[in-house]
C-alpha cells in the first residue's frame, strides 16, 4: 500500500477518560474483530490492566477503513497508558504516528494528565484532533470543554468531534477526521531501512517480538537486519502485523506498523528506541530515539521464604523482557537476607509489577517501602547515590543530601484550592503558579519533593478533594534538604528493612506514628516486644507489643483430631506469611507500613 | 494387626445446652431417646463383624449427657456392645455424667451395670460462675453427685473443671481446685474456655453483656491449676488431664497414643487402620441410615502417612510421655531425630520441648504455646 493511504496515530487521554473504550469501537467499526470476538478493553490484555480499568502496556491494532472518498486506508492505531507512572510508554508510542486523538471527558475537562500528554504530542509535532467523549452523559458540558482546551492547550477546538464511545456516536466522524487531518507518513523512498523499535515482548517460541514503526524502506522475513544501538545483526524470521492479534504478512513496507521476530534471545538486543536497519545496505544516520527511562522510585523485593530467591530472579528477568522499564539488581538487607533492589517508574508500576510476580510467578513477596534516589555528598569529596536508607552514611561522613524534586500540576475545582495549597506546604512544596482554567477550576503547579509525592501526596491530594484533584508530575531537579535516616528497632535490634529517610522536622512525629502503627501489625508473640523508632543512637519514640500469654489447644480427643490438625494447618500457613528477623517474627505488610501510615 | 481397641459411644443429647457448647448434642429430643438407642444398637451389631479380632480394653460413654438416658437404657446399650465385642473383664469402662442427672441410685445401678470410671462435668464450684454459663446445676449438686459416686462403688471418678469463664475470678478457681483435691476424686481435667463460633456465649461477648477474665488472670487461673493439682498428687500426664498415679484415663490415652477405637453414634469417631470415619452429627439422619442398613458415616478421610506422622507427633506431644524414638520408628519407620533436625533444634532454642536420647517432650513454656509446637511438625508440604 501506498503511503498516501496510511495513517498512524495515538490515542491520548487522562485517566478514566474512555480511552479504551474509544479504541474499542474503532476496531469494532472497521471490522478488525468480528462483534463475536469483541470484549470490552479488547486491548488490554493483562488480567491486571482489565481488573484495575486501566491500560499499563501500549499495544498497536492495524484497522482497514474505507472512507467517504471511496478509497481505502490503512489505520495504525498505538494504545498508550494514562497513568502519570507511564509516560514513556506514551512518549514512544506517539514517536510512531504522525498524529494523536485527544480524548477528554466532556463531563470533567482537562485532567493534569490531559495536558501532560498533549505537551508530549506536541514535542513530537504530531496533528492533534480533539475528540470530546462521553456526550451522551446528562451532566456532559462540551462546550465547557472546548473553552478549557482552547483557552489551557491553545488548540483550535472549534471543529472537536463529539462522541460517546460507549453507544458508538460520532465514531464515523472519528475515522473520517483521522483520514483528512493526519498527515501520511513522510518516507524518503530512495533511503535504505530504518525502523524504530517502539515496543517488544518475549515469545518463548520466537524470541523478541518488536514491535517497528518503518520509517524509511521496508522489510521482509529472510532479511539480514542490524540493531543501530546495539550493533547486532539478525535474520528477520517474521514480519507481520497487529489486527489485533499478531498475524505474519510477507512485507511491512514504508510508513507502516507492525512487528518483526528474528530469533532475539537477549530483549537487550532490541532495545525500545534502538533503529534497525539493513545490515547489508545501513542508514548512515539512525532515528532520533526519545527520552530514556529512569527509573523514579526503589524499593528492595525480597521473597518471605528465601529458597524463592532464584525463582524471583527468574520472574523479574522474564518480566523484564516485556517492561524495559524494570531494573534491578541483587541487594542484601540484614532482617530479609537475599533480594533485588527494584528501580519503578512511580507507585503504580511498582504495584503493577509486585502483583504480577505474586500473581503470575506464585511468589510470596515481601516489598520493602519505596524511596527516591538521594544525593549524598560526603566530606570527603564522593558524592553517592543512595536508593536504599539502610546504605546512607554515618552523619558524621555526611557533608549534605540533596534530593530529587518535581513540577506538580494539580488541576482541582476551586473550591478545594485552600487545602491543596495547605497539603502541598505541609509536603514541603513551594508554591510556583495558579491558573483559572474556567471559573470553577483552577491549575496549582508547585515545586515539591518527589519523597513526598511517593509517601503519601496522592493519597491525601484525593481525600482532601473528595477525588476531583487530578495530578501529574515531573522531575526536575535535586535540591539540598534536611534529612535524616529514621531507623526501627525491633527488641532492640535495628531491622535494616525498615529504616526510611525523612526530613529533619518530621522525623519524630513520623517515628510516633510509624511505631504506633507496627505495634498494630506485629503479631504477640512468646515474649514481650519493644517497638523504637531511634535516629541515630536517640529513641524518639516507642512502643511495646505485649506478650501472648497462651497459644495452645485446651482439647483434643477422637472427634476433634482432623478439625484441629486443620486448625493447626492454618496457623502454620500463617507463620509462612512471616519473615523471621533475629526472634521476632514479622507479617510482610510490616513493611509496607513505612508507606501508608493513617 | 490390630489387637487391643477402645470404643466411644456418643448419647447426643442434654437437658440444656451450655452457652460456651458447639460440641455436637442438643436439647430437647427426649422424644427420640429410645430410637436413638435402638439404633445404636444395631449399629454396634451390624459392625461387630468387622473387629471380631480385637479385644476391646477401653469403652468410653461421652456426651452430651449420657447420664440423660435411663440406666437400664444406658445398660442395654453397654449389653449389647459386650455381647457383640469381646470386652476385657478388667476393661475401663466410663461414663460422662451432668451433676444435675445423676442421684446415689442412677449411680449405684450404672456401677452394677458394669461401668467403672466416671467422669463428671462440674467446670466450678461456684453457682455464681455456673450460672453465668448456663450450666444447669449448682456447685452444692457436683459435690453430691461425687460423694454419691463414691458412694455407689466407683474408686474411679473424674471431674471437669474449666477456667477463663465469664466473671470468674482467680479465687473461684483455687476454691474449686481446693474442694476438688477435698473430694474422693482421682482425676481432674482442667479445661481453659474457648469461646467458638455461633455459640450463645460468642453472642453475649460480641453484645458486650458478658465479660470475660482479662488474659494476665486468665494466665494465672491456668498457672495455678498447674502448680497446684500436681501439689496435690494429680500428675499432669497430659496438657489439660491430672490424675492420681494409675488413675489416668486409659482410653483417652489412647487418643493422644494414635491407637485404634471404634465409635458408635452420631458424630462418632472411628480410627483404625489409615482411615478415619466421622458418622453423621445429625442425629435423626442417624437413626433413619442405621435403621435402612446404611451406613452412618458422613466423612471418611484416608491419612497418608506425612499426616499420620503429623497427628501422631501433635498428639504425643500433649501427653508428659511425649514422643518416645524407640516407638516412632516401630511405627514409621522413620528416625525421628534425622526427619526432624531442624525443627527440634529451633524448639529447643525456644525452650519449648526438652530432649533426651530416648525422645523429646513439651516443656512447661511448650505447654503454654503448644501450638507453637504442634504446628512445627506439620508436613513439609511443597505447594
Amino acid at each position: 500500500m501506498d503511503t498516501a493511504h496510511i495513517r498512524n496515530f495515538s490515542i491520548i487521554a487522562h485517566i478514566d477518560h474512555g480511552k479504551s473504550t474509544l479504541a474499542d469501537r474503532l476496531i469494532e467499526y472497521t471490522g478488525a474483530l468480528s462483534a463475536r470476538e469483541m470484549e470490552n478493553q479488547v486491548l488490554d490484555q493483562m488480567e491486571l490492566e482489565r481488573e484495575r480499568g486501566i491500560t499499563i502496556k501500549a499495544q498497536a491494532v492495524r484497522l482497514e477503513y474505507k472512507a467517504q472518498n471511496g478509497e481505502e486506508y490503512m489505520l495504525n492505531l498505538i494504545d498508550t497508558p494514562g497513568h502519570v507512572d507511564f509516560t514513556y510508554e506514551v512518549s514512544r508510542s506517539l514517536a510512531a504516528c504522525e498524529g494523536a486523538l485527544l480524548v477528554v471527558d466532556a463531563t470533567q475537562g482537562i485532567e493534569a494528565q490531559t495536558l501532560a500528554n498533549v505537551y508530549l504530542a506536541l514535542e513530537h509535532d504530531l496533528e492533534i484532533i480533539v475528540v470530546i467523549n462521553k456526550i451522551d452523559l446528562p451532566s456532559a458540558d462540551p462546550e465547557k470543554v472546548k473553552h478549557e482546551i482552547e483557552e489551557v492547550i491553545g488548540l483550535d477546538a472549534s471543529d472537536a468531534i463529539l462522541v460517546s464511545a460507549k453507544t458508538g456516536l460520532g465514531i464515523p466522524d472519528v475515522l473520517e477526521a483521522i483520514v483528512r487531518k493526519i498527515p501520511p507518513p513522510r518516507t524518503n523512498p530512495a533511503e535504505p531501512l530504518r525502523a524504530l523499535i517502539f515496543d517488544s515482548h518475549f515469545d518463548p517460541y520466537k524470541g523478541v517480538i518488536a514491535y517497528v514503526r518503518i520509517m524509511d524502506g521496508s522489510i521482509r522475513p529472510g532479511m539480514k537486519v542490524k540493531t543501530m544501538a546495539s550493533d547486532k545483526v539478525f535474520e528477520v524470521t517474521d514480519v507481520g502485523v497487529f489486527r489485533p492479534a499478531l498475524r505474519n504478512v510477507d512485507e511491512l513496507g514504508p510508513g507502516q506498523v507492525g512487528f518483526l521476530a528474528a530469533s532475539v534471545k537477549n530483549v537487550k538486543d532490541t532495545r525500545v528506541g534502538d533503529t534497525i536497519t539493513d545490515a547489508t545496505r545501513p542508514a548512515a544516520q539512525p532515528l532520533t530515539g526519545y527520552r530514556k527511562i529512569t527509573p523514579m522510585v526503589f524499593c528492595g523485593l525480597y521473597t518471605v521464604d528465601s529458597v524463592d530467591y532464584e525463582a524471583l530472579r527468574d520472574a523479574l528477568e522474564k518480566l523484564q523482557l516485556n517492561d524495559a522499564s524494570l531494573v534491578f539488581e541483587p541487594e542484601t538487607s540484614v532482617a530479609l537476607g537475599f533480594g533485588f533492589r527494584c528501580g519503578f517508574l512511580g507507585l503504580l508500576h511498582m504495584d503493577v509489577i509486585k502483583e504480577r510476580l505474586e500473581r503470575e510467578y506464585d511468589l510470596s513477596l515481601i516489598t520493602t517501602a519505596p524511596n527516591v534516589i538521594y544525593k549524598v555528598y560526603k566530606t570527603d569529596g564522593e558524592v553517592l547515590r543512595i536508593d536504599n536508607p539502610a546504605h546512607l552514611p554515618s552523619p558524621q561522613e555526611i557533608e549534605h543530601v540533596e534530593e530529587p524534586y518535581v513540577k506538580a500540576t494539580v488541576i482541582v475545582p476551586n473550591e478545594f484550592v485552600g487545602a491543596v495549597m495547605e497539603l502541598s506546604q505541609e509536603k514541603r512544596g513551594e508554591y510556583k503558579d495558579m491558573k483559572y482554567l474556567d471559573t470553577t477550576r483552577v491549575m496549582l503547579t508547585y515545586h515539591l519533593p518527589l519523597s513526598e509525592i511517593i509517601y503519601d501526596y496522592f493519597d491525601r491530594l484525593k481525600s482532601s478533594t473528595r477525588g476531583y484533584a487530578s495530578l501529574d508530575y515531573e522531575l526536575t531537579d535535586y535540591q539540598e534538604s534536611s534529612l535524616v535516616k529514621l531507623d526501627i528497632l525491633l527488641n532492640g535490634e535495628p531491622v535494616d528493612a525498615l529504616s526510611v529517610i525523612v526530613h529533619r522536622d518530621r522525623a519524630q512525629y513520623r517515628g510516633r506514628l510509624l511505631v504506633e502503627k507496627l505495634r498494630g501489625i506485629i503479631p504477640r508473640q512468646m515474649f514481650e516486644i519493644p517497638v523504637q523508632a531511634a535516629i541515630g543512637n536517640k529513641v524518639v519514640a516507642r512502643e511495646t507489643v505485649r506478650a501472648m500469654r497462651k497459644d495452645v489447644l485446651a482439647k483434643c480427643y477422637g472427634g476433634d483430631i482432623t478439625r484441629k490438625r486443620k486448625l493447626l494447618e492454618k496457623q502454620k500457613e500463617g507463620k509462612k506469611r512471616m519473615k523471621q528477623v533475629g526472634s521476632v517474627e514479622i507479617p510482610q505488610e510490616a513493611f509496607m507500613a513505612v508507606l501508608k501510615i493513617d | 494387626m490390630i489387637d487391643t481397641l477402645g470404643v466411644y459411644i456418643h448419647i447426643p443429647f442434654c437437658r440444656k445446652k451450655c452457652f460456651y457448647c458447639d460440641f455436637p448434642s442438643y436439647a430437647g429430643l427426649e422424644t427420640i431417646f429410645a430410637d436413638y438407642a435402638a439404633a445404636l444398637c444395631r449399629e454396634i451389631d451390624r459392625r461387630s463383624g468387622l473387629f471380631s479380632a480385637c479385644r476391646v480394653d477401653t469403652v468410653f460413654f461421652g456426651g452430651g449427657t449420657p447420664t440423660l438416658l435411663p440406666v437400664k437404657t444406658l445398660a442395654s446399650i453397654l449389653e449389647t456392645l459386650q455381647r457383640r465385642f469381646p470386652v476385657l473383664s478388667d476393661a475401663e469402662i466410663s461414663i460422662e455424667g451432668n451433676p444435675g442427672t445423676i442421684d446415689r441410685e442412677t449411680l449405684r445401678a450404672l456401677r452394677s451395670a458394669g461401668f467403672n470410671r466416671i467422669s463428671i462435668g462440674v467446670q466450678s464450684f461456684s453457682d455464681r460462675v455456673l450460672q453465668a454459663v448456663g450450666r444447669i446445676h449448682t456447685g452444692r449438686q457436683a459435690v453430691q453427685a461425687v460423694l454419691a459416686a463414691q458412694a455407689a462403688g466407683f474408686n474411679n471418678i473424674s471431674i471437669d473443671l474449666m477456667y477463663g469463664l465469664p466473671g470468674q475470678t482467680l479465687q473461684d478457681v483455687s476454691s474449686s481446685l481446693q474442694q476438688a483435691v477435698d473430694l474422693p476424686v482421682s482425676h481432674v481435667s482442667v479445661y481453659g474456655l474457648k469461646v467458638e463460633e455461633e455459640t450463645p456465649l460468642e453472642a453475649a461477648l460480641a453484645a458486650g453483656r458478658v465479660t470475660l477474665p482479662e488474659e494476665d488472670d486468665e494466665l494465672a487461673m491456668y498457672e495455678l491449676a498447674t502448680q497446684f493439682l500436681p501439689d496435690h498428687g494429680y500428675l499432669r500426664y497430659e496438657i489439660s488431664n491430672y490424675a492420681q498415679s494409675g488413675k489416668e484415663c486409659r482410653h483417652n490415652l489412647k487418643y493422644w497414643r494414635y491407637q485404634p477405637y471404634i465409635g458408635f453414634g452420631a458424630a462418632a469417631c472411628s480410627f483404625f487402620g489409615d482411615e478415619r470415619l466421622t458418622n453423621t452429627t445429625d442425629v435423626r439422619e442417624y437413626i433413619a441410615k442405621v435403621n435402612a442398613d446404611k451406613s452412618p458415616v458422613a466423612m471418611k478421610e484416608r491419612i497418608e502417612k506425612d499426616t499420620a506422622i503429623a497427628e501422631y507427633v501433635f498428639l504425643a506431644l500433649r501427653t508428659a510421655e511425649g514422643i518416645r524414638f524407640a516407638e516412632f520408628v516401630r511405627r514409621f519407620h522413620v528416625d525421628f531425630p534425622s526427619y526432624y533436625t531442624e525443627e527440634i533444634e529451633t524448639l529447643l532454642q525456644q525452650q519449648l520441648i526438652y530432649a533426651t536420647p530416648d525422645g523429646i517432650g513439651l516443656t512447661l513454656l511448650g505447654m503454654r504455646f503448644g501450638n507453637r509446637v504442634f504446628a512445627a511438625f506439620l508436613p513439609k508440604k511443597d505447594k
